[in-house]
């Protein structure tokens, strides 16, 4: 399996080749497009943390959709693009054994079934953020595809840094996270329009989007005409 | 007329240069800048039927823009409407080219023919419309795309499009509409309906989709209130 990203920064496409019986598990909507030698399934699950509740679990904590694409090569030279929802970089994080990565649910665009994921639940206080705070948390060996709303932008923690929740698109195991606040007081950091941020402490590697989709979408979403509820 | 495509591929934008006589079609709104030397025309292209079948059918605007230079050396700057990618794709005479009908910016060449083609009774199912500009050479077509514009070329063998990635292809191709995955894979796989081409010829595809794009938004609209 070799996957291939052109057209980064803005327009993003990753063309991912299977030698034949390779296959990768996709979020759906993203396929662009496929030869003919590809077998497509669409399953609710996710190799060991599969099943219909697997499924249901991620959709509803990840903020990723609840049904995937299993594309499988049923000759060698096939391939497989896929593209994210926003115009943004792509990246291939290539998980070792042994090493976890977190990843932000909608960050989360495709992994072959030799990487298993899992909802790692925020507790409390994920939920007093009310941004999705809700990480994937992805194990065992090979390539990730990962996504960003704009650029990506690689940083290598050793120490502390304090990231906004809604530019976090995923960092490695060897760093722990507490939410908190932006500022010292309750009503400065309501006022400083940054509410809760995380506090990444450790050494590993953090990976970062220049832009926030919640504030995208919150800024031209109210200017498009009401909808029905 | 010489041309040339600025800012490629993230914003791009034609930049023309027309001689005395020279005249350029372009989809209404097109146009970003022009020098003076250059007149505007506004017609339904074709009389009112084939403007209205072109509008209703085509998704395309019912009036068109003709630019005719009165001296030489004018500049006209041409833009699509979404971020991305433009490219020019020159056609022989009788030669064939279809474009997802969005996509078109503007032409050169009197002789060129446009027509809508019917997609086929299954693209009214389709969340995008699937309706085709036919363009029949000789002269040039120019067309742009959401995103970069990702060509693939085929060599007998079929080739799955999602709908909405479709930009343009070449003569030589066919294609058919088809379900994605199954009836499980149409309703949720999220990918709805896709393209198989087949033949020989070269295929566009955009890497973005305003479908997607408007999919993302919509869930951010204000919610109207019910008065019952």
């Amino acid at each position: 399996m070799k996957i291939e990203i052109q057209y980064n920064t803005a327009h993003s496409l990753a063309t991912v080749h299977l030698e034949a019986g390779e296959a990768i598990r996709a979020e759906a909507a993203a396929m662009v497009s496929m030869t003919e030698n590809i077998d497509v399934s669409t399953t609710a699950g996710h190799g060991a943390g599969g099943g219909l509740f697997g499924g249901l679990k991620r959709a509803a904590l990840g903020g990723e959709s609840f049904f995937q694409n299993l594309f499988r090569a049923v000759s060698s030279g096939a391939h497989v693009s896929l593209a994210p929802r926003l115009c943004g970089s792509m990246l291939v994080h290539d998980l070792q054994q042994g090493e976890e990565l977190l990843i932000q649910g909608s960050s989360y665009v495709a992994a072959p079934d030799s990487v298993q994921l899992n909802t790692k639940f925020q507790g409390f206080k994920g939920f007093i953020s009310g941004e999705s705070l809700f990480f994937l948390k992805a194990s065992g060996q090979g390539p990730v595809l990962l996504n960003a709303f704009g650029a990506l932008q690689e940083v290598q923690l050793d120490g502390e840094l304090i990231v906004d929740t809604g530019h976090l698109v995923a960092f490695t195991e060897g760093v722990q996270y507490k939410v908190t606040k932006a500022s010292a007081g309750w009503v400065g950091a309501f006022l400083s329009g940054e509410g809760l941020v995380l506090r990444l402490e450790g050494r590993g590697k953090v990976y970062l989007q220049s832009r926030n989709p919640q504030e995208f979408g919150q800024s031209v979403g109210r200017l498009l005409p009401a909808r029905k509820a | 007329m010489k041309y040339e495509i600025l800012d490629s591929p993230d914003f791009a934008m034609l930049q023309l240069t027309l001689n005395k006589d020279d005249e350029v079609i372009a989809e209404s709104g097109a146009m970003v800048a022009k020098d003076t030397g250059i007149e505007i025309e506004t017609s339904m292209r074709g009389g009112l039927f084939s403007a209205a079948k072109r509008k209703l059918l085509g998704g395309e605007s019912l009036f068109q823009n003709r630019f005719k230079s009165q001296r030489d050396g004018q500049r006209l700057y041409l833009a699509p409407p979404a971020e991305g990618d433009l490219q020019m794709q020159e056609l022989a005479p009788g030669e064939e080219f279809f474009l997802q009908s969005g996509a078109y910016v503007a032409h050169y060449g009197d002789e060129l023919q446009i027509d809508t083609k019917f997609g086929g009774v299954k693209g009214f199912f389709s969340s995008v419309g699937f309706f085709m500009l036919k363009i029949v050479g000789p002269g040039k077509v120019f067309y742009g795309s959401y995103g970069a514009l990702h060509c693939v070329e085929l060599t007998g063998e079929s080739y799955t499009v999602d709908n909405s990635h479709i930009v343009g292809f070449t003569q030589g191709l066919d294609f058919k509409i088809t379900k994605f995955g199954g009836y499980k894979g149409l309703f949720f796989s999220g990918e709805g309906l896709v393209a198989r081409f087949s033949g020989q010829g070269k295929i566009w595809l955009q890497t973005r989709s305003t479908s997607s794009l408007t999919a993302f938004l919509h869930p951010f609209r204000r919610v109207k209130r019910q008065n019952n």
